[in-house]
């Protein structure tokens, strides 16, 4: 709880933006979706066959699971808002055109037959007499809708739309659960407050509601026109992966970039999504840069021969040269840290057996219970490789989640995890770091990435941003990690004081 | 004047209505009469174009109903619905100026209009107008009913069973209010009922029907005294059982004499009537098929005597 009040004190600005975000995106989606389903269901109310076949459509829709949706729609309109808006669209569509189209041919027969017998013109019969009639059922249609709407829309964060889905996914990430709560919490007392909301309209005469509705689409309308208006030309967006690294490394890109270049505006997108999204957004010119780290370059992005090299400089060669050949981008120098698997004990147990590196472990492999994330006690990179190349026998090795496997070896279950060098954690639970003296673990450098077209146009990035080359280490990051993520300080204070502390801001 | 001509209409399976032919006055209170499944309903739809006929034409003043553009046709008939249709999202004076707002009447012109109405079947605007349908009673609601379908003072008026709904008290009060509308505008009314004793009631002539064919046409006099075939016969004596004698009863056992005289009652009215103007006056002139009759009390107490010994 105390954790909580501390976040939002803290990111008190950063919540009410997303909240603010969720809102929009949540709204805007709700008022297409009732643009399409509801003059949809007037059009086929007197078509039965086509309607039908209009549920049919709808209904299947609903069927394909929201991550799904959200996957079929990258490829075709990218990532971002547009296609998280697609798909709420799409799930809001069904329940709105199902409970117009219901209350519209529901009316009482004799109803319709008074009207028709009176001579009253298409128009006036459906204004003045069938769309008053089939209002409350028009009205809880929309009230499913968006509560659906604003559940979904969390998932929008995963393909960089933003909104509350942010904090979710970060918790989960990070198995922060004061962030987790306050994304869930807070989407959920959204989607009370909406549904209240739509029941006061519902309650409402016709022309008042119209009247609230025109008033919200106005501003809602005006306020995008404005923002539109208000950004400048040119503009440059870096967006970064889930996680605290990312957001504080983009935020020094961010500093540095405004500081040597007073013309160009960085706009920010922390927590956009993972590898193959980000990945996809740079070459469809969704977002300018991000950074990446150059194990996971060739782990994943590039294809063809990829002998894992254990040799950094070599490493960040050969993935600069398969990004460049083969998506004609440019990956700038690595810093200095290596984010990488690690193995970590406790202090205590270090100092008792005098571990340092990790061929100190040999000789108390009978002591060592271990607890390994999944991956790693599976992938070649990780435990089995580990073992031949150490000559290792522990005396038990257990998977576990990777978020639980740091608080085990602080409860004394396990006494011996794998992590990533930079975790917070290491810090957090005072643990000691092993040495990969064989250089055993593939190295995972992180290096700002962007296309060469942008490079092109803006030589100049190449010196700003190179000025990070070889500097942050593992110490520095790990560090910094830990005041975002577990003290709560914001990434970009963070970020800022570590380039003014090495001279790199002024 | 409205004719039927060789109308025919077929449904998938059966035959709903066989070559009727029919011819209804103007200004005339025209009732539709029959068990159901007689296909009266049916009849009265195809004036207003709710239900088309499979053969045959109908007429209206001369002219062809299909070759009228339909929603004009509409705006000269009104229409009263047997479950009423009030529409429950408007108020009273918006149900009942709803054709006139179709028309573009202006809306102070559609109030008066409506308030006028209610004030003409006691019901008072100040108390009605803006309530709602559901906050009426039944015989309220069939009042609002009746007065919407005259909002626009429309040629024709179609009702179709508009008090088979409503309890016997209720019912009474509408028959006299229709009656009284009848007589004060002058309007064709053509109107449906399976109950003989409104037909009687009600109808200056009545078509009697059965299984989609007329069975026979005529005042209600005539129907009485001849009846054309062993179903109206039997249709009638169905009715009749529970009916109090009529002034017809007596015309038809030969009392009365031939008057030039105005009428002051119609055979149709209950032997009661008759004996209560007779407290009144000494003679009494009725209006019946064969022309005026007049009689006498002892008319009256000789025929309940040869009743009585029958």
């Amino acid at each position: 709880m105390a954790q909580i009040m501390h976040i939002l004190q803290t990111q008190g600005g950063d919540i009410l933006h997303a909240i603010g975000q969720h809102i929009g995106l949540s709204l805007i989606s709700l008022l297409i979706a009732a643009l399409i389903a509801i003059p949809l269901a007037i059009v086929l109310m007197h078509h039965e066959r086509w309607a039908k076949v209009m549920l049919q459509i709808t209904s299947v829709l609903q069927t394909i699971p929201s991550l799904a949706l959200l996957g079929i729609l990258i490829p075709i309109v990218g990532i971002g808002t547009v296609p998280s808006i697609i798909a709420l669209v799409i799930y809001a569509v069904m329940p709105i055109f199902q409970n117009t189209y219901s209350g519209l041919t529901t009316i009482d027969p004799n109803l319709e037959e008074a009207a028709t017998a009176f001579g009253l013109s298409r128009r006036m019969k459906l204004f003045r007499i069938e769309l008053p009639l089939a209002l409350p059922m028009i009205i809880s249609g929309i009230r499913i809708a968006t509560v659906m709407i604003i559940g979904t829309a969390t998932l929008a964060a995963l393909i960089g739309a933003g909104g509350l889905g942010t904090y979710i996914l970060l918790g989960i990430e990070t198995n922060n659960n004061a962030l987790l709560i306050i994304g869930a919490v807070l989407s959920a007392a959204l989607a009370l407050i909406f549904g209240a909301g739509i029941d006061w309209l519902g309650k409402l005469s016709f022309k008042k509601a119209g009247i609230v509705l025109l008033t919200l689409v106005v501003l809602i309308g005006g306020f995008a026109g404005y923002r539109k208006l208000a950004n400048p030309q040119t503009q440059i967006t870096i967006a970064g992966k889930m996680g605290s690294e990312p957001e504080i490394l983009i935020n020094m890109y961010k500093d540095l970039i405004e500081h040597d270049h007073p013309n160009m505006q960085v706009s920010t997108k922390a927590n956009f999504g993972g590898t193959s999204f980000l990945f996809k957004a740079l070459k469809s010119g969704s977002i300018d840069i991000y950074p990446e780290f150059t194990g996971t370059v060739l782990e994943s992005l590039i294809k063809g021969d990829k002998l894992a090299s254990h040799n950094p400089a070599k490493t960040y060669q050969v993935a600069k040269n398969g990004l460049k050949s083969q998506y004609q981008m440019a990956y700038l120098k690595p810093m200095s840290y290596q984010n990488g698997y690690d193995l970590a004990v406790t202090k205590q147990f270090a100092k008792k057996y005098n571990l340092k590196t990790v061929s100190d472990l040999v000789a108390v492999e009978g002591k060592i219970h271990a607890g390994f994330d999944p991956d790693f006690y599976q992938l070649k990179d990780g435990y089995p490789g580990l073992r031949k190349a150490y000559g290792l026998n522990f005396a038990s090795a257990k998977t576990m989640e990777p978020s639980i496997r740091y608080k085990a070896i602080a409860n004394g279950k396990v006494n011996l995890v794998d992590g990533y060098t930079t975790d917070p954690e290491i810090r957090e639970y005072h643990l000691v770091v092993l040495k990969d003296n064989k250089r055993f673990f593939p190295p995972y450098q992180g290096a700002p990435l962007m296309t060469e077209k942008l490079l092109t146009a803006h030589p100049e990035l190449r010196t700003t941003l190179n000025k990070l080359a070889g500097k942050v280490s593992t110490t520095d990051m790990q560090q910094m990690n830990y005041k975002v993520t577990v003290k709560h300080e914001k990434a970009a204070t963070v970020a800022r004081d570590y380039l003014r502390s090495h001279g790199l801001l002024d | 004047m409205i004719e039927f001509k060789n109308v025919t209409k077929r449904y998938a399976k059966n035959q709903a209505l066989d070559d009727l032919n029919l011819t209804i006055p103007t200004g005339d209170f025209f009732v539709l009469v029959g068990p159901s499944g007689s296909g009266k309903t049916t009849t009265l739809k195809m004036l207003n174009r709710l239900i088309e006929p499979t053969g045959g034409d109908i007429y209206f003043n001369d002219k062809r109903i299909i070759d009228y553009d339909i929603k004009q046709l509409r705006q000269q008939m009104g229409y009263v619905l047997q479950n009423i249709a009030l529409f429950p999202n408007l108020n009273i004076q918006e149900n009942i100026a709803i054709q006139a707002e179709s028309l573009g009447w202006p809306r102070k012109e559609r109030i008066e209009r409506a308030r006028a109405l209610l004030k003409q079947v006691d019901l008072d605007p100040d108390k009605y107008a803006t309530r709602m349908p559901s906050e009426l009673s039944g015989g309220e609601q069939q009042r609002v009913g009746i007065i919407r379908a005259l909002a626009i003072k429309p040629k024709v008026v179609l009702m179709d069973e508009p008090f088979s709904a409503l309890d016997p008290i209720s019912r009474k009060q509408l028959q006299d209010l229709v009656l009284q509308l009848h007589q004060e505008l002058n309007m064709t009314f053509v109107f449906v009922t399976h109950d003989m004793h409104e037909a009687l009631r009600l109808g200056q002539h009545i078509a009697v029907m059965r299984l989609g064919h007329i069975q026979q046409i005529g005042t209600g006099e005539a129907i009485m005294q001849h009846p054309a075939n062993d179903f109206v016969r039997g249709f009638f004596e169905n009715e009749h059982t529970p009916r109090p004698a009529t002034i017809q009863d007596l015309v038809v056992k030969g009392y009365g004499q031939a008057t030039t005289a105005a009428a002051t009652l119609k055979s149709t009215a209950p032997v009661s009537e008759l004996a209560a103007a007779l407290q009144a006056a000494a003679t009494v002139v009725v209006a019946t098929d064969q022309g005026a009759r007049q009689l006498t009390t002892a008319d009256v107490i000789d025929y309940l005597a040869t009743k009585e010994a029958d």
